[in-house]
């Protein structure tokens, strides 16, 4: 068994709060995704986990380990978990196969039995051949490789990855995404995941704990932290969306004079209405709201447009729309056109979508 | 850079001979370092070139004789050893201080680590002569201080120590040196990504297994170039030896170099050039090791992003291992600087200092005497003038190392450390030997020899500082001034100046403080009208009044003690050595 539970964690640097009450009980197995702009105390939380940090109050267990509370400490070192650095932290000075043997070597597993398991991981990982190599003579992402292979090495029951992925160019971080996960399934560890790509965050795991200033919006599957967003920051910072201000009644919500649409919830008074941009269909013959194509921008795969509409005050909102890359030339940049939605959300008007530093 | 944009500067090298103003950034470039490489061709090579060609020419062309004949003293030959033997040692100790010591104050919750760092890098700063006095007052034999202290305590019959001997010059060679490998290894750990040492403890390593087997095997190129840092200093310093070895009878290659200078006759300058090309031959042997080591660069790794450091928790041995960083410190740094303060104020040396034995005498000695204040000027005249040409110089090598591509720009940079590298009486006896008349030049006496020698010896570490300085600022700074319409005096006024201004003034005095309280080379280029306060000092120490002496030191070190305030102010304590 190797859950991880976080019980009332706090993590202050004087009067600064980096995590604030944290709670949540990661699964045997499990891929849990920490999800959130620079600065939410997302690598703070990865670091409580590993040991690197102290939280300021509450409990942290692996299993039914105590790993971090009031009267425990574990170090680093005790803990029996791997992680993978966002630098890589290959050390420089050991080839690839001692890199990767490292913490075999330090739980004094016999030579024989650790050249195996070196083997081993070092074809797991697409490494075979390469273990005399010494790591600059390595591309980035045999780096991230060897990095990976030895959090794997001793077998842990527990994984942590600090941002893995960003210091690799597009291609490659696509298909290490499905090479991590592959390598989870396979080793069937609990991994505690980190980063601040909302895709990554989408591809790979079970859940995805969404953080803002060290408090935690939302933890939820992918699909549901894209279809149900808990509030208006998860819904902007999760996947594409745009806030246009109305007015909520029962049964319907008004945009601006005579721009209604059905509504069937509860909200009442000044809302805002959070559209993704794949929800909204352009025509011509009349919809909810009127508005001017400002923009059209072809991207191949998708005709990236944003159309300028009014609000009840008669303010300039902009309003983004992803149409088939086919439907490109359709439209003409300055055309009068309609706005249909097909989805859409809706939250308190006063709810902050501020996304700090991100 | 980007190609098809007009830019004179950076392209001038391959620029057309069309107009004049394409021309001419070209001319400036080759005429700046044709410049400074003839300056350091003159100063630099020339001198110890000849010194070479004394030692090994002779009238029937390429001989040995004069080398042969300087080893058939027995004396020689054990100033070799003796240099040999107490560089050695005080590079090994100096190491085994500096290396745990880095680690405690960069890497771990050690209490004041901050206080502690700023303490070490201070004390390089400290003229190594101090240390020599402050030791010579504790540890004498018959009437050291801490001597008799330690005698009355543990009831010993004997003094414990002897400062005049090879054990205590190790000694104060190692608490005096030991301050260059620390900074070195300190800057390089401060260098190292953290996660590299957080892999090891996540791996299962303990904080120590994770210094022997990830800290230290990194770090080992910087510790092995910061050991030859000390064994070179160690080697070529005169200060401690000729203050500590003369009265312990305790010679080394360069108290034998100045005493066979002080012969005067022909054959003395010979025996001490042939001493002197020994000791640069084993300086440049190092010199080229070091910088050999330095460029392996394989150790570099993909930096993440700027995670602090994780502190080592050192536990239960947190207040122990404090408490003995503390003794250190009290032992090598406060104890000798307190003595050397308080031996200004004795009236009497053979007596323990009390109420009725403390004098200002001594310090108002130094407020009025005429000689003194002679001397203190002469010096700073000399180590303003050496500073002030030395940035200037500092500042076209960085701009011409980090901005252009220039043809022959890594000469001046090959000539300034080669130089810097050379012992400082090699380069006085060099300078001697060719620029008293013999070649047409004669500056001998003058205060622009001093200068000029004070610049070959200090100029690497303001160039450094700006250089580094000047490598972090990104050329797109000075490329959007540019694309503004800025010209290149502008861009320089406006963008660069500012940006590196504060290590253009640590430069400044990084070549200041060491020129201004020279010994070595002083001893060797002054004239009746161009004494030093180093050499000064000296003479007060060896001759006349151990307390005067006393009285200057502590003047220096509260000089040194300002400087090092500004320096750290103006670095955050990250200056070059």
């Amino acid at each position: 068994m190797s859950s991880i539970t976080l019980t009332n964690v706090w993590k202050s640097y004087g009067e600064v709060h980096v995590v604030q009450d944290f709670s949540c009980q990661f699964h045997d197995q499990e891929f849990v995704t920490l999800l959130g702009p620079s600065g939410c105390g997302k690598t703070t939380l990865l670091r409580l986990i590993a040991g690197f940090e102290k939280p300021s109050s509450g409990m942290i267990a692996i299993g039914k380990r105590t790993v971090s509370g009031p009267e425990d400490f574990l170090a680093p070192e005790e803990r029996g978990i791997g992680m993978v650095f966002q630098s890589y932290a290959v050390w420089p000075h050991m080839n690839v196969a001692d890199n990767v043997g490292y913490p075999l070597k330090i739980r004094h597993v016999p030579a024989r039995e650790r050249k195996e398991r070196v083997q081993e991981i070092l074809a797991a990982m697409g490494l075979a051949g390469l273990g005399k190599r010494m790591p600059h003579e390595l591309s980035g992402g045999q780096q991230q490789r060897v990095s990976l292979g030895r959090a794997l090495a001793s077998s842990p029951q527990v994984l942590l990855l600090d941002e893995p992925l960003s210091n690799l160019d597009a291609k490659l971080r696509e298909s290490m995404r499905f090479e991590i996960k592959e390598m989870q399934k396979r080793f069937g560890i609990t991994v505690v995941y980190v980063t601040h790509d909302q895709t990554e965050a989408m591809a790979m795991s079970d859940r995805v704990i969404v953080l803002k200033d060290g408090c935690i919006q939302q933890v939820d599957s992918p699909s549901r932290l894209y279809l149900e967003p808990a509030n208006a920051f998860v819904a902007d910072f999760v996947g594409k969306v745009t806030f246009l201000p109305a007015w909520a009644e029962k049964g319907q919500i008004a945009f601006s004079e005579g721009h209604n649409l059905a509504y069937t919830g509860t909200k009442q008074g000044r809302v805002r209405v959070a559209i993704r941009p794949e929800n909204i269909r352009l025509r011509t013959d009349g919809g909810i709201l009127p508005g001017i194509l400002a923009h059209t921008q072809y991207l191949g795969d998708v005709n990236d447009c944003r159309v300028a509409v009014k609000d009840a005050t008669g303010n300039d909102i902009q309003v983004r729309v992803l149409l088939p890359g086919k439907t490109f030339g359709h439209f003409h940049q300055g055309a009068s056109v309609w706005l249909d939605f097909e989805d859409f959300l809706v939250f308190d008007a006063n709810e902050s979508t501020d996304l700090g530093k991100a | 850079m980007p190609h098809g944009i007009f830019h004179p500067l950076s392209h001038g090298f391959h620029a057309k001979p069309e107009s004049a103003a394409r021309i001419w950034p070209f001319d400036l470039k080759t005429l700046l370092i044709a410049g400074i490489v003839a300056f350091l061709l003159l100063f630099t090579v020339f001198p110890m070139l000849y010194l070479i060609y004394r030692t090994f020419i002779g009238e029937q062309g390429f001989t040995w004789e004069a080398f042969t004949r300087i080893y058939t003293y027995p004396l020689n030959w054990e100033a070799l050893s003796n240099t040999l033997i107490t560089a050695s040692l005080a590079m090994i100790f100096g190491v085994l201080i500096a290396f745990p010591l880095a680690w405690l104050v960069g890497r771990t919750n050690l209490y004041g680590r901050t206080f502690f760092r700023t303490l070490f890098v201070m004390t390089y700063m400290v003229p190594p002569y101090v240390g020599a006095m402050a030791w010579l007052r504790l540890l004498n034999p018959r009437v050291g201080t801490l001597n008799l202290w330690l005698m009355d305590v543990l009831g010993l019959a004997q003094p414990p120590f002897n400062i005049y001997s090879i054990g205590g010059l190790v000694w104060v060679l190692t608490t005096f040196y030991y301050p260059y490998a620390f900074i070195t290894i300190s800057r390089a750990m401060e260098n190292m990504d953290p996660s590299l040492e957080e892999a090891a403890r996540i791996s299962g390593a303990s904080p120590l297994k994770t210094v022997m087997t990830v800290t230290l095997p990194i770090m080992l190129p910087s510790i092995v170039a910061a050991a030859l840092l000390v064994f070179i200093s160690a080697a070529s310093c005169y200060g401690i030896p000729s203050i500590i070895g003369a009265p312990g009878q305790i010679d080394t290659v360069t108290t034998r170099i100045i005493d066979y200078v002080y012969v005067g006759s022909a054959e003395g300058l010979s025996d001490a050039t042939s001493l002197a090309v020994s000791l640069m031959f084993l300086a440049n042997l190092v010199l080229f090791a070091s910088t050999f080591l330095g460029n392996t660069n394989q150790y570099t790794t993909v930096s993440g992003k700027s995670t602090r450091p994780n502190m080592v928790d050192l536990g239960r041995m947190r207040l122990p291992l404090t408490l003995l960083v503390i003794i250190f410190a009290l032992v090598v740094v406060v104890l000798p600087f307190v003595t050397v303060a308080l031996t200004s104020v004795t009236q009497n040396l053979g007596k323990p200092l009390g109420l009725d034995n403390v004098t200002g005498r001594f310090w108002k000695i130094l407020v009025t005497r005429q000689g003194i204040a002679d001397t203190a000027s002469n010096s700073l005249i000399a180590a303003s003038v050496a500073a002030t040409a030395g940035m200037i110089v500092a500042c076209a090598m960085a701009w011409l190392l980090t901005r252009t591509q220039a043809r022959g720009r890594r000469i001046p940079d090959l000539l300034i450390t080669l130089g810097s590298g050379t012992p400082s009486v090699v380069i006085a006896l060099g300078l001697i030997m060719t620029m008293s008349g013999r070649f047409g030049i004669n500056i001998y006496n003058t205060l622009t020899i001093m200068i000029i020698a004070y610049m070959v010896k200090y100029q690497l570490m303001g160039m450094r500082t700006v250089v580094s300085a000047m490598s972090q600022i990104h050329p797109s700074l000075e490329e959007a001034a540019e694309i503004s319409g800025a010209s290149w005096i502008r861009r320089f006024w406006d963008v660069t100046l500012p940006l590196i201004a504060p290590s253009v003034v640590a430069g400044w005095f990084l070549i200041f403080m060491p020129s201004f309280y020279e010994l070595t080379m002083s001893t060797l280029l002054y004239s009746a009208n161009t004494k030093t306060i180093g050499y000064e000092l000296y003479t007060y120490q060896t001759y006349h009044s151990q307390q005067t002496a006393s009285a200057i030191a502590t003047g220096i070190l509260l000089l040194v003690i300002v400087v090092n305030a500004l320096l750290h102010k103006l670095t955050k304590g990250r200056f070059s050595i």
